[in-house]
């Protein structure tokens, strides 16, 4: 069977060799083609290349068209990204200095004609005619009520989203909605077969259940109302949001979900039983500083929980620079070897 | 007797209210109470009820953490025009986002919080090199060094706290000036502190404050 092959059933519980393994390694391929992250990164070929060899190397199932998430600001009018050696790139120019700002904020009329977007259109393009067929092709659009964090800044976002003026944080809100929902069908149109919906403030960790429900649901709904929830990943930063799977199922029809590693791992599985597919993610921060034979011990401890019934995907979250080739390595082995049906 | 405020008040946090938690405070000094007694009978206690309740309870979310700091600090800048005399500070604190860090979250918390426990806060902003947190400190004459990233190149890289340690002790200050550290990397591993030579971490913002008192009171005199 196929990477792509092993996700369905592990989606709809058919029979499968094993468990899909995820494995997203993203600021790792500057260094895998040699070239400093700016560069890299303005360079999409360069990104499919880094991904398909990595993919080849490690042997992981999924692919990632995710240059950094900074690109979405770009693509909405950011001059500035302040890359590192040993990092994430971080926004550095905020596209929304003041709220003033938010009346003269507009969307691309077609985001995929703006030169930020090239990079992701030519790495997707790449990836779907080498591996679509066969592979998973990852891809990430961050929620409307998320998107202001990267534009304005998470504390003034948090102070507009929760103290207002709500007819400003609705415009702002409504705006990074039109962008989402064009983001998603390029994405899409792109050949990305998995799209990783991210959306923290639809987490209870961000803001309460109350809030979740009346704040962000409707907006949520907005945003996936056009292409629906097929491929959706229902993703909230590694933030914990189990007492929200039953309502995302409910009003949005997202059937995967992607927890954090400081989620509880068996109550979500049965929380989503056979509904859906659930993914538990190892904490890649700590595998920093763990010996292979640590990591392999944690690899065994989350497929032992989330495995049995199936309905399950072994997951990373975003595999920090710092973390030895050899826990990756190690991480992979253990996944492969203990997420076997056979 | 400022009970009943203080469970009002906190309640009107706890739900993210801020009007009614301002109603509370005003309701509180039309009755009577002294502006004194509205920072140290209420917004304290109630700034340290809601650490208290945080630490027993993970799951209290980001926004109350958020409404904590930004009523408290907010109540307290209003009621220090109102005081008699200028009260006594708790002590100094340098704060700011680790080089390379744009995060601006988690400082602003932490420095609300700060605030109204009577802590004078220098706020350096965000991508702070390991010089200038150490330059202002001994400039400012601050106890403590505080200093947030949200992302483990700029949590554990060579030019953050590592570094701030290390001119720390190549100074020979480290009696002087202790370091505190916080932001999410650290919630994933709560050992990584040690890592960057930090002397404290804490959770959360809120509880981030109550961990940078601590240690100033180790070092203040």
């Amino acid at each position: 069977m196929t990477p792509l092959q092993i996700l369905a059933a592990a989606q709809d519980g058919s029979p499968a060799p094993r468990i899909p393994v995820f494995c997203n390694l993203l600021d790792q391929g500057a260094r895998e083609v040699g070239l400093p992250p700016q560069r890299y990164f303005s360079d999409g070929a360069a990104v499919a290349e880094a991904q398909l060899r990595m993919q080849k190397r490690y042997g992981h199932d999924n692919l990632w068209s995710l240059h950094y998430v900074g690109k979405e600001a770009e693509i909405l009018g950011c001059r500035e990204i302040l890359f590192a050696a040993d990092g994430t790139p971080n926004v550095a120019d905020l596209v929304i200095k003041s709220l003033d700002d938010i009346a003269k904020f507009e969307i691309p009329a077609d985001i995929t004609q703006t030169e930020a977007w090239q990079p992701i259109g030519e790495c997707l393009s790449i990836l779907a005619g080498e591996v679509g067929a066969t592979h998973p092709i990852c891809a990430y659009a961050t929620a409307s009520t998320t998107l202001p964090a990267i534009l304005m800044g998470m504390d003034k976002w948090m102070e507009l989203f929760l103290l207002g003026p709500f007819d400003l944080r609705d415009e702002l809100l409504r705006k990074c909605s039109d962008f989402f929902r064009q983001q998603i069908a390029a994405l899409r149109a792109a050949g990305a077969n998995v799209l990783v919906y991210s959306s923290p403030f639809g987490s209870p960790y961000f803001v309460g259940r109350r809030q979740v429900e009346t704040g962000v649901l409707p907006w949520m709904r907005r945003d996936l109302a056009p292409g629906g929830s097929d491929g959706v990943v229902y993703y909230c930063g590694t933030a914990p949001f189990n007492e929200v799977i039953d309502l995302v199922f409910a009003e949005l029809g997202i059937t995967t979900y992607y927890l954090g590693p400081q989620a509880d791992l068996a109550e979500a599985k049965s929380l989503i039983g056979d509904r859906g597919l659930c993914c538990g993610t190892i904490d890649d921060i700590r595998m920093i500083h763990w010996t292979p034979e640590q990591t392999r011990a944690e690899v065994k401890r989350i497929i032992e929980i989330g495995k049995p019934g199936g309905f399950f995907l072994f997951g990373t979250g975003v595999m920090p620079l710092a973390i030895p080739e050899a826990n990756i390595r190690e991480m992979l082995a253990a996944a492969f070897e203990y997420g076997s049906w056979q | 007797m400022l009970e009943a405020y203080i469970q009002a008040y906190n309640d009107a946090v706890f739900e993210t209210d801020k009007q009614t938690a301002l109603n509370v405070v005003n309701q509180a000094l039309q009755n009577g109470f002294s502006a004194e007694d509205i920072v140290f009978k209420l917004v304290i206690p109630a700034v340290e009820q809601m650490m208290a309740f945080i630490e027993r309870d993970p799951d209290a979310n980001l926004a109350q953490h958020f409404m904590t700091a930004q009523i408290a600090a907010d109540v307290t800048e209003k009621m220090l025009e109102k005081f008699s005399k200028p009260p006594e500070m708790v002590g100094r604190v340098v704060i700011g986002a680790a080089y390379g860090d744009l995060h601006s979250l988690g400082k602003r918390i932490v420095s609300g919080c700060l605030k109204s426990l009577m802590v004078d806060v220098v706020d350096l902003g965000c991508n702070v090199s390991a010089e200038r947190f150490v330059d202002a400190a001994v400039a400012e004459q601050a106890q403590v060094i505080a200093i947030s990233a949200m992302m483990v190149h700029t949590a554990i890289g060579e030019n953050g706290s590592l570094k701030v340690r290390a001119l720390l002790k190549e100074r020979g200050l480290e009696d002087r000036i202790k370091l505190a550290v916080g932001g999410a990397p650290y919630r994933f591993d709560p050992e990584l502190y040690l890592k960057v030579g930090a002397d404290a971490w804490a959770a959360d913002g809120v509880n981030a404050a109550k961990a940078i008192v601590e240690l100033i009171r180790e070092v203040k005199p």
